[in-house]
């Protein structure tokens, strides 16, 4: 019932000449579209590594032209999991034929949802994106496998995620793009994985700041597909 | 006399027209604050609170479906676990901290004894997860509700909609553990002028007043706040209180200030459960040892005669609610859990 209604509203907008879009977020792995349980060899070495998880919140998203603000998204909350490509595809109904050059969302989950209670849709926390034990949100979730991590099976995992004060794992990215039907973003996810000793640290699953440190390097990783 | 009568009705039903329906399920007792709770965002309905409690006193919420919330938050102990000093969970497990009685908790902004929690709707999530208490997680408690014979028809009743979710599962509690008002103590009836204290139990209060007011603040009797009260760190349990969640030196052993409503009945006491008896209480209070993060409160000894911790303690049980502690729709639902 709920794609009827979305489809109903695309023709609607197509109809009168406006505009339907989307971004479209790939996580990425040395150059090519991320594939889980694949194992990949790092740069230069025989270090192996696999992932079996990878989920994250994308929110709040933003556009601009010339630093002035189009269009906000409302309700703007995106689960992405690794396992399921059609979350990649987040669709933006513009009310008008909008142009924009700049894009701005953050990863995770801001501090005034985190304080707001039981919520639905992606952020119901059935979705294994909250923790419990303390509560908020995770905000970018990776687990896998290492020959470099000293831990049982060789395991790591990475929950980011933390609100308050100078644990906030939230991040901001700001990104030039162009207005066309699709707007790719790539997540150079090896990246942000050399960032990590993984023969050191094979774990974080709190608020820490560690998973500041981790958490804002994030924001090095994403990049427009030409 | 006839059109008198038609006006005054005509009148009358337009003021329950305008009233809302919570505004019969939940009422702030006079001369209380606001709670904080948004009740906007939840409102409250008969179908929603009857879920809530069905859940509450549902072990499906546990793996092997034999824990339910009461367990370890039962009515008629102030909805804490009589006789354990600490929580007794799944498996004969048992946790680290003593459970907290559950009343009035529309007024609260953090849960757990170190304000782990911040928002009442989150807050079953952790005895649900939690390895010693139901060990399950909330996906599987949905698909156990989903394949169960009554909830569908219970949810489908309170959110006109029978896809069972998370959101609307803790909304749902949350609605039970906000109807838990304790608001008719006789200390509450002495504020209406509907009673009187005795002698003794007034001069408790005045002592009440004196040396456990700034924390246990009226009407609530608890400021909310975090505080170290002095007790030593039990070297096995080696809790270290609000630390652990702020990661802060200053919060070491500060622990969240629990109230004193039906203090008769919510035994044992502490966030440890180390003292089973009022008097050990007020004993450790008039005993403190100082330490670095010592409650400002507590720096001055607090004096007490013999006779003065009568008093006082004969003021503290003024405080016990039998409305609350026996209202049957606080209890165990049977109508739906025995059908």
């Amino acid at each position: 019932m709920n794609k009827l209604i979305y489809f109903i509203l695309i023709f609607i907008l197509k109809w009168n000449g406006l505009n339907a879009q989307s971004i479209c977020f790939n996580p990425m792995f040395v150059g090519s579209k991320l594939v889980l349980n694949k194992k990949y060899f790092m740069a230069n070495s025989t270090d192996s590594i696999q992932i079996e998880t990878l989920k994250f919140y994308i929110s709040n998203m933003e556009f601009y032209k010339n630093e002035q603000l189009i269009y906000k998204e409302k309700n703007s909350f995106h689960l992405i999991d690794a396992a399921d490509s059609s979350t990649f595809n987040l669709p933006i109904n513009f009310l008008s034929k909008t142009f924009f050059n700049q894009i701005k969302f953050n990863i995770g989950i801001d501090s005034i949802t985190n304080y707001g209670g039981a919520m639905g849709g992606d952020l119901d926390p059935t979705k294994g994106m909250y923790w419990t034990w303390q509560n908020g949100y995770i905000n970018f979730k990776i687990e896998g496998k290492s020959n470099l991590s000293i831990a049982k099976n060789k395991e790591f995992v990475f929950h980011l995620g933390g609100y308050q004060n100078s644990f906030s794992t939230l991040q901001t990215i700001q990104l030039p793009i162009q207005n066309s039907e699709v707007i790719s973003i790539n997540m150079a996810i090896d990246k942000w994985i050399n960032e990590i000793d993984l023969d050191k640290q094979n774990h974080i699953m709190s608020p820490s700041k560690e998973a500041v440190f981790l958490s804002n390097k994030l924001s090095t990783i994403f990049s427009v597909s030409k | 006399m006839k059109i008198k009568t038609i006006v005054i009705s005509c009148i009358i039903f337009l003021l329950f027209a305008f009233v809302s329906e919570d505004d019969f399920l939940f009422t702030t007792p006079k001369n209380w604050p606001k709670p904080v709770y948004n009740f906007k965002k939840n409102q409250l309905t008969d179908s929603k609170i009857l879920l809530g409690r069905v859940l509450f006193y549902d072990p499906i919420l546990s793996r092997n479906n034999t824990i339910s919330c009461a367990n370890c938050h039962s009515q008629y102990t102030a909805f804490t676990h009589v006789d354990h000093a600490l929580s007794h969970g799944i498996d004969d497990r048992i946790g680290t901290r003593n459970s907290p009685a559950l009343m009035n908790l529309a007024w609260h902004q953090s849960f757990m004894w170190d304000g782990a929690i911040n928002h009442l709707d989150m807050q079953a999530l952790a005895p649900i997860s939690h390895h010693d208490e139901m060990d399950e997680n909330i996906k599987h408690v949905i698909e156990k509700l989903i394949a169960s014979k009554i909830y569908p028809l219970l949810f489908y009743n309170a959110f006109n909609d029978s896809t069972i979710t998370g959101e609307n599962t803790l909304k749902a509690i949350s609605q039970f553990m906000l109807i838990l008002v304790s608001a008719n103590s006789k200390y509450d009836k002495v504020k209406r002028m509907e009673e009187t204290f005795t002698n003794q139990e007034e001069n408790g209060y005045k002592l009440f007043k004196q040396n456990c007011a700034s924390c246990h603040t009226e009407p609530l009797f608890t400021n909310m706040e975090f505080n170290n009260n002095g007790i030593p760190i039990d070297s096995l349990l080696n809790d270290i209180g609000r630390k652990r969640i702020t990661q802060n030196n200053q919060d070491y052993l500060k622990f969240k200030v629990p109230t004193l409503r039906n203090i008769e009945f919510s035994s044992p006491y502490m966030h440890d459960g180390r003292f089973k008896r009022i008097f050990e209480v007020i004993n450790h209070y008039t005993n403190i040892q100082k330490s670095k993060t010592l409650a400002k409160q507590l720096q001055k000894p607090i004096i007490l005669s013999s006779n003065e911790k009568v008093d006082l303690t004969a003021f503290l049980l003024t405080l016990t609610d039998k409305d609350f502690l026996f209202n049957p729709k606080f209890s165990f639902p049977k109508e739906v859990l025995l059908k």
